[in-house]
């Protein structure tokens, strides 16, 4: 009987604090933003902003840049760095702003910005940002005065403002031999608690140079599953989800926004039968992109033809997607089996779960549409990890002929972050290239302006006519969803750098 | 009953040791963790530096006696994803998984015990068509379906429970609920065949003609003898709980030790895996431990076996 007794009393106890628990956690909003993330920040080490899970916490709440890049316009703006110019083939100015100081009291001066740029950029500690940003290159940068700051690079470098926007400034005070987990920046945010595993709380820096932001306090927590992130959000347990599926069912809540990414098949043309560029054609023509786009991904996105988006300097708006043509891309493949070419050969496939919302469909959608078109074609999915061994330099071997499913963020809003490592002959990316195209990606990465413009988007047009390295699918859309409390609108950067300061009280 | 215990804990030591060589080298298969470390354009400079960084340029043999070495001294590396020692995340996660798995089977083995009893008493009785339905249910219903089901009844159309977190008591009964389906369903049907044969077994009608009441035929005499099985089943699925936790920590956003093997897997976090497969193996030897000790104690055949 006792053991009756005590199931009843642990039903009651359950039954009991269930109603009022889950009405108390749903009013819980004011002076809280409440955001659920898909992941936990593995940490908030500023140098490795340009990881997503980090970057979209630290970037712009904790910590700041020198310059800050308009996601919509392109335009770069001042940030801790109120001007900057080009004093010298190699080098440039900056003067820093007035009146700034770190969260922990110290204010802020040259001093400090020639640190963080030689911790990030010129030291052993593996920032993410050196290799994605710098290319490893080295920079000599000197604090002249407070606030006067010299940058100084090897070769010429017309952007490199741009590419100081991606290094975040920390006081000197910060460990230059290794990661620090939670930094002090100068942003509108400081970190208030990090409870490892449930949640992260962000708290409003009172000084801060800038206008204040609207929420006192901003608490992070994270769910792996899309549809208890968009259900937190209807539930009024959360105000903003990211990282959203339109299957997720987000309803009212979701708004939709060209997340900046695009996804693409590289086709490893270094191998038979991919290595005959009518093969890499046909590809191109057999895969319906419109079809996959209204069937798989719910309508969302835009057939592409090139990897680099409007808004991003270099893209070629003359560049159309491959029409779906099977019959032209049936005979292109007869054509090449006729001259010797191996097309019965199979083809791999290397997808990546989870890569971009039903992402295995998508590439079922491909295999069959090449079968199709006469080719042999199966397909292997893999976690990250597994198909990072097959996106990056050195690939492995003797696997035959792949297609591998990628996707492309170009956050820089420059092409010079995309083209020597895509389609470079020795791109970290990359498996084949020639030597026209990276005569002209060389050339392009040393011009300016105007000319700048025109010469990438030339490489690119020259890519799609004469060398086919990929098969573009689809600029993407992402989907985030708001709760009714807030007003925010997301833009291409929202995907890496979710800033809290743009999100205001709704009313 | 010393000699007992030892025999157990020798016992347990082969596969505790083939737990921790099949973890070693099965992360070690999946590939090399510098490609999620490191940026995508990363040189093959930065790459070397950062095996060297790991002790991952040594050859796989080196790193294993290293690793041995270390979790001798109850070192157990440091992750790669936060730094911080291994240990430390695992015994930070674990409380969670234990409170979640621990109240779970209370729940579970209280409820088995009155309705699988209520429906050996009355067969055919309600309590006896529940039991039927509610195991059959738990053998044929995945956890991940019942979890997102779950959430979507009771939280998103009814708004009764929070979807997820830990906040509060009612964030435990979604992850409670889906993980008792299973052991409860099980537990049911073990109570009810054991208390069917004890309830008309000859010491239970010896009693009953002796003129003890009902209660105490049931709960003194049947249940005592239906108990030890019934401990030799929950001890089990306590085990399996383990597995369990990785999908309902994972789905409801639950800081223990499933996210973290989950998490650990994805992220090629080997030290932090490593030791939290170690500590559940540990945990879950020792409860086996446990419930030898509990089933002896019982049942005195299991000790005499022991001592002859």
């Amino acid at each position: 009987m006792r053991a009756a007794g005590a199931a009843a009393i642990v039903g009651v106890l359950l039954a009991g604090t269930a109603c009022s628990v889950a009405n108390s956690d749903n009013g819980q909003a004011g002076d809280m933003l409440r955001i659920v993330l898909p992941e936990e920040p593995p940490t908030l080490e500023p140098c490795d902003a340009s990881l997503t899970a980090t970057g979209r916490v630290t970037r712009s709440n904790i910590t700041e840049a020198l310059t800050e890049r308009v996601p919509d316009t392109g335009e770069l703006e001042p940030a801790l760095a109120v001007k900057w110019e080009q004093t010298s083939d190699t080098t440039w100015t900056f003067t820093m702003r007035d009146g700034v100081s770190f969260h922990d009291g110290t204010p802020f001066d040259a001093e400090a910005a020639a640190f963080s740029i030689d911790r990030a950029v010129n030291s052993d500690i593996g920032c993410n940002v050196d290799g994605y940003v710098f290319s490893d290159s080295e920079l000599t940068v000197e604090a002249t005065d407070a606030t006067t700051l010299k940058v100084t690079t090897a070769e010429p470098d017309p952007i490199l403002p741009l590419r100081l926007s991606f290094v975040e400034i920390v006081p000197t005070s910060s460990d230059a031999e290794g990661k620090i987990r939670e930094p002090v920046g100068t942003g509108p945010y400081q970190i208030g608690t990090w409870e490892q595993g449930s949640s992260l709380t962000l708290k409003r820096y009172a000084d801060y140079w800038g206008e204040a932001p609207a929420y006192e306090t901003a608490r992070y927590v994270w769910r792996s599953e899309g549809s208890i992130r968009a259900a937190m959000v209807s539930q009024g347990e959360a105000d903003i989800a990211v990282g959203l599926a339109p299957e997720d069912g987000a309803g009212e809540h979701s708004v939709e926004f060209p997340n900046n990414e695009t996804s693409y098949l590289r086709i490893d043309a270094a191998q038979e039968p991919l290595d005959d560029i009518r093969v890499r054609q046909a590809i191109n023509y057999a895969i319906d992109r419109e079809g996959m786009l209204s069937s798989v991904f719910a309508g969302l996105g835009e057939p592409a033809g090139q990897v680099v988006p409007d808004g991003v300097t270099g893209h070629n708006p003359d560049i159309e997607p491959w029409p779906h043509d099977p019959k032209r891309a049936a005979s292109l493949i007869e054509e090449a089996r006729a001259d010797g070419v191996p097309v019965d050969t199979t083809i791999t496939i290397i997808g990546r779960n989870g890569i971009y919302p039903k992402a295995s469909e998508a590439m079922e959608v491909v295999q069959s549409s090449l079968i199709d078109a006469g080719l042999d074609v199966k397909i292997q999915m893999l976690d990250v990890n597994a198909w990072l061994e097959y996106l990056l330099r050195p690939f492995p071997s003797d696997i035959g002929p792949t297609l591998l499913q990628a996707q492309h963020g170009n956050q820089a809003g420059d092409a010079a972050f995309t083209m020597e490592q895509i389609y470079g002959s020795e791109g970290a990316q990359s498996s084949y290239g020639t030597k026209e195209l990276d005569e002209m990606i060389e050339k392009a990465e040393q011009t300016e302006g105007e000319q700048r413009q025109e010469a990438f988007a030339n490489a690119l047009a020259h890519q799609n006519d004469k060398v086919v390295r990929d098969a573009v699918l689809a600029h993407m859309t992402g989907i985030i969803a708001i709760g009714p409390d807030v007003a925010y609108t997301p833009n291409s950067a929202t995907n890496d750098e979710l800033r809290l300061s743009e999100m205001q009280r709704n009313g | 009953m010393f000699a007992f215990l030892r025999r157990r804990i020798l016992s347990s030591a082969l596969p505790l040791l083939a737990v921790i060589l099949g973890v070693f080298f099965l992360a070690r298969l999946t590939g090399d963790p510098s490609n999620l470390y490191l940026p995508l354009s990363a040189t093959p400079e930065m790459r070397a530096e950062f095996a060297a960084r790991n002790g991952f340029d040594q050859p796989v043999i080196v790193q294993l006696i290293d690793y041995l070495t270390q979790i001798v001294r109850l070192d157990f590396g440091e992750s790669l994803r936060t730094a911080q020692p291994a240990a430390q995340a695992v015994l930070q996660a674990f409380p969670a998984t234990l409170q979640l798995a621990g109240t779970t089977m209370l729940i579970a083995i209280t409820a088995a015990v009155v309705i699988g009893s209520l429906a050996a008493y009355r067969p055919n009785s309600l309590a006896d068509r529940v039991a039927s339905l509610l195991s059959s249910a738990s053998a044929s219903v995945p956890d991940f379906w019942f979890a997102i089901m779950g959430v979507l009844v009771f939280a998103v159309t009814l708004n009764w429970l929070p979807t997820s977190g830990t906040e509060g008591m009612g964030a435990w009964i979604l992850p409670i609920a889906t993980l008792l389906i299973r052991p409860f369903g099980v537990l049911v049907q073990v109570v009810r065949g054991s208390m069917v044969s004890a309830l008309s077994a000859p010491y239970t009608k010896l009693a009953r003609s002796k003129g003890a009441d009902e209660k105490r035929v049931i709960f003194g005499h049947a249940l005592r003898n239906a108990a030890a099985p019934a401990l030799t089943v929950a001890g089990d699925l306590t085990v399996s709980l383990v597995n369990g936790a990785v999908v309902v920590e994972t789905i409801f956003g639950w800081p223990g030790v499933g996210k973290l093997m989950i998490d650990s897997i994805l992220e090629r976090d080997f030290a932090v895996l490593q030791a939290a497969v170690l500590l559940t193996a540990v945990t879950i030897f020792v409860l086996n431990i446990l419930i030898d000790v509990c089933y002896a104690l019982l049942d005195a055949r299991v000790r005499q076996g022991v001592k002859a």
